[in-house]
């Protein structure tokens, strides 16, 4: 493989990135840029980012304020300044940018943005037009409407709303994304004009079920909720528990699922010809299933991956929040790294891909607000 | 210049199979690079099916996999034979003329082909190479194997959704793979990105469950900052209430309503008398299983998508659950053009989802529909190789290239 840049460059040295939003989506994309090297300047509000205000916080002692873990995973290797908000086009951070992230409904005016010629990148729950585009949007309701959420729980219901920010991740993912080819365009002389995107978190999370679509579209929607780790095609496809804890299983090919049998001493079902398709198993699952817990509540799940894995069968741990920090493989790459703030460290997830020449930061320090304003020395608020 | 035309002028050669990876490479076809896939007819793309059977060939059904088709569209297919000499020999050659080569076997498939990174950068030293395993490239589990569900298993993300008296819940969609195709993109761009300012290329590693660990970020810093993971609450928000899924006329129907302000909760007091009753935060937390049966009394005999619409109108936080069907209808994705349509061979007119940013009001256009089996080998291979008609022939009878799958011996 190759060896690492000494130099310690980054791929986006040089790029200025600015968020005026501070909302989960915008810091994403912003961080993606700023992990990989770009100067990225915050310009937040006199009250700071809405990000400084989510949970989870730092332990905190009687009288302080609380300070947002969220905010520094989202935040770091980036600059902080307090800006005017009310006159954004004239603020030099952003007149001095390559690219402005933002989500509309954060800014004071419809046209607070008119009239600079810099690349833009509206981040918002639905896109900037349709009838959609004013509703109020959270995580859950971007699940809703994709059609995620329906397909999890209990058969009965209700639906289970998943935990925590994930549609704006994917929604600053997507961004980030979109920024950057527009960004490769005109670095490769494709476009030649300041860009002005438009991205829907709803858009960018239909990658998880747009095939929902389709296949309704080719009158073969999918069958209603199966119920909680039971999921159309195939079967086992799930997670159930051992004696250490959690095993999660896919069996999808016929060789695949003859060897889970294997593996289980599943004599019964080994050489059932009707088994080998993965749709008649999803069929079968209730008479399966007691069998496969049965065969699983006695054994090991760390024995059972390892050997499940020599066996090409996809098996899986399933890792506790503890436990995330711990395995093997996640500690050997440095999956979480340290975050520096307010004079405390945690950790968090590092950015997932790697340019092994160009390496990105893993963790960082967060400015604190307002640390990075033009006349820094006396400004810090 | 419009988004489709962005990015031409780059070549990425596609080994990658199933959806992370052609995802990644499809949203740069949508951008205009030219992505040439390349799938042997023995060892073709497994979302074509992982049950081949004769049958299966005779109906040409490798032509008719609608996830194959979607993650597949604007892109160049060929079929080499990479065990052959002559099939790897081929593939050296279009590596030397390209900018990328993207690939997401399991760790031990490459090497054992000779077709790694070491091997690959010999013959073209400014390559960009993104690999993208389940695991990643490296550590104690680099060879193991995943699909987009083993990742997610794998993310710890099951045990933050649920109740706790249920099993650590998956929400599955394959969450995996699209979340790793998405970052593979991300990867791409990068790497392209240094290399067109530097013109250095290098090698990307991207590990699928590392992808879906971000999504996470809420369970993981509880855990991290202290040392606990967060209660598993299901529907039930610690600091809002009314906050769930309530049940809606019809069968199988569903509205989500999260009540986030005092404004929303005044609006919807106003719709609903019986909730008069209760008051302030505190006293909606406090009672909360009062109050959710309550709420879910009102929504039971109300259309979904009408009290969607009604309680959006007033500024309250509600969706209605969608399934495949009413994204077909979704007035947002309509208004928008959303969904396009491709006509392709084996299958007609299919829809596509657009890229999920664009310039201007209007979606990026969609150029061309999935390519079928080995349709460009002689575009590809006589285009850009200078291979004759004579020598193409000679490596379809070798059984080098086709444009029909073929079951193992």
């Amino acid at each position: 493989m190759q060896q690492t840049d000494t130099t310690n460059n980054k791929p986006f040295d040089g790029l200025k990135v600015v968020d005026i939003s501070g909302t989960v989506a915008t810091s994403y994309a912003c961080k993606l840029f700023a992990d990989y090297g770009a100067r990225v300047t915050n310009v937040e509000p006199p009250q700071g980012f809405p990000t400084r205000q989510l949970k989870p916080f730092l332990p905190k002692a009687q009288g302080e304020e609380p300070v947002s873990a969220m905010h520094g995973y989202l935040h770091c290797n980036k600059a902080s300044m307090v800006g005017n908000h009310n006159n954004l086009a004239t603020e030099p951070a952003i007149t001095q940018a390559d690219l402005i992230i933002y989500n509309p409904a954060t800014l004071p005016s419809e046209d607070s943005l008119a009239g600079i010629n810099i690349n833009t990148c509206a981040i918002s729950w639905f896109g900037l037009t349709g009838p959609y585009a004013q509703y109020q949007g959270s995580d859950g309701v971007i699940q809703a409407l994709t059609g995620l959420m329906k397909g999890i729980g209990e058969k009965d219901g209700p639906p289970i709303i998943p935990n925590g920010v994930q549609a704006q991740i994917v929604g600053g993912l997507c961004a980030f994304n979109g920024a950057l080819g527009h960004l490769l365009g005109q670095l490769m002389g494709n476009l030649t004009q300041p860009f002005a995107l438009d991205n829907s978190i709803f858009e960018a999370n239909m990658c998880l079920t747009d095939l929902m679509a389709i296949n309704a579209f080719n009158d073969n929607p999918l069958p209603p909720r199966m119920g909680i780790n039971r999921f159309p095609p195939s079967y086992p496809l799930g997670i159930w528990p051992c004696k250490d804890g959690w095993l999660g299983v896919t069996a999808l090919t016929p060789s695949q699922w003859r060897a889970f049998c294997l593996l289980l001493c599943l004599d019964d079902f080994i050489d059932v010809d009707f088994f080998n398709a993965s749709i008649n198993r999803l069929a079968s699952a209730d008479v399966l299933e007691p069998a496969i817990m049965r065969a699983l509540e006695s054994c090991s799940a760390e024995a059972l991956f390892h050997k499940g894995q020599a066996m090409r069968i996809p098996l899986a741990r399933v890792p506790t929040m503890e436990e995330l920090f711990t395995v093997d493989q996640y500690v050997s790459r440095q999956a979480f790294s340290s975050i520096s703030m307010n004079d405390k460290t945690f950790l968090a997830p590092s950015i997932p891909f790697r340019l092994f020449t160009t390496p990105p930061h893993f963790g960082g320090r967060v400015a604190a607000l307002g640390e990075d304003n033009p006349i820094a020395t006396e400004a810090k608020v | 210049m419009s988004t489709e035309k962005l990015l031409n002028g780059l070549r990425i050669i596609d080994l990658s199979m199933g959806w992370a990876g052609p995802l990644a490479a499809r949203n740069l076809a949508d951008m205009g690079a030219q992505v040439i896939k390349v799938e042997s007819c023995t060892h073709f793309d497994w979302w074509r099916s992982w049950e081949a059977t004769p049958e299966w060939i005779a109906d040409n059904g490798a032509e008719k996999a609608l996830p194959y088709l979607s993650v597949n569209r604007n892109k160049l297919d060929i079929t080499l034979d990479l065990e052959s000499s002559v099939g790897r020999q081929l593939l050296l050659d279009l590596v030397a003329r390209a900018d990328v080569v993207i690939e997401n076997y399991s760790g031990s498939v490459l090497p054992k082909l000779k077709l790694d990174y070491p091997h690959l950068k010999a013959v073209n030293k400014e390559l960009v190479m993104v690999s993208m395993p389940a695991f990643g490239s490296t550590g104690p589990w680099a060879n193991y194997r995943a699909y987009g569900s083993t990742v997610e298993h794998s993310s710890g993300l099951p045990h933050l959704t649920g109740s706790a008296h249920q099993p650590p819940a998956m929400q599955h969609v394959a969450l995996g793979d699209a979340i790793g195709g998405l970052n593979g993109t991300a990867a791409l761009l990068s790497a392209l990105w240094h290399k067109k300012k530097t013109g250095r290329g290098q090698f990307v590693d991207l590990s699928q469950v590392e992808c879906l660990i971000p999504l996470g970020a809420e369970g993981i810093l509880h855990q991290a900052v202290n040392n606990s993971p967060p209660p598993r609450t299901g529907n039930d928000h610690p600091d809002f209430s009314p906050h769930g899924v309530y049940p809606c006329q019809g069968d199988d129907q569903w509205i989500l309503i999260q009540i986030m302000s005092e404004t929303e909760w005044s609006a919807l007091q106003s719709l609903c008398a019986e909730l008069s009753q209760f008051g302030d935060i505190s006293d909606r937390l406090a009672r909360r299983p009062a109050l959710n049966k309550t709420l879910a009394q009102w929504t039971a005999n109300q259309s979904s998508p009408a009290l969607m619409a009604h309680l959006q109108d007033l500024g309250i936080t509600a969706a209605t659950l969608n399934n495949g069907i009413d994204l077909l209808k979704n007035q947002q994705h309509q208004a928008r053009g959303y969904m396009q349509l491709l006509d392709r061979a084996f299958v007609g007119s299919q829809p596509h989802p657009s890229l999920p940013f664009r310039n201007g009001s209007e979606p990026s256009p969609l150029q061309n529909p999935a390519p079928t089996l080995g349709q460009h080998n002689k575009e590809v291979l006589g285009g850009i190789l200078g291979l004759s008609d004579a020598e193409l022939e000679k490596l379809t009878l070798e059984g080098v290239i086709g444009d029909k799958p073929k079951l193992p011996n």
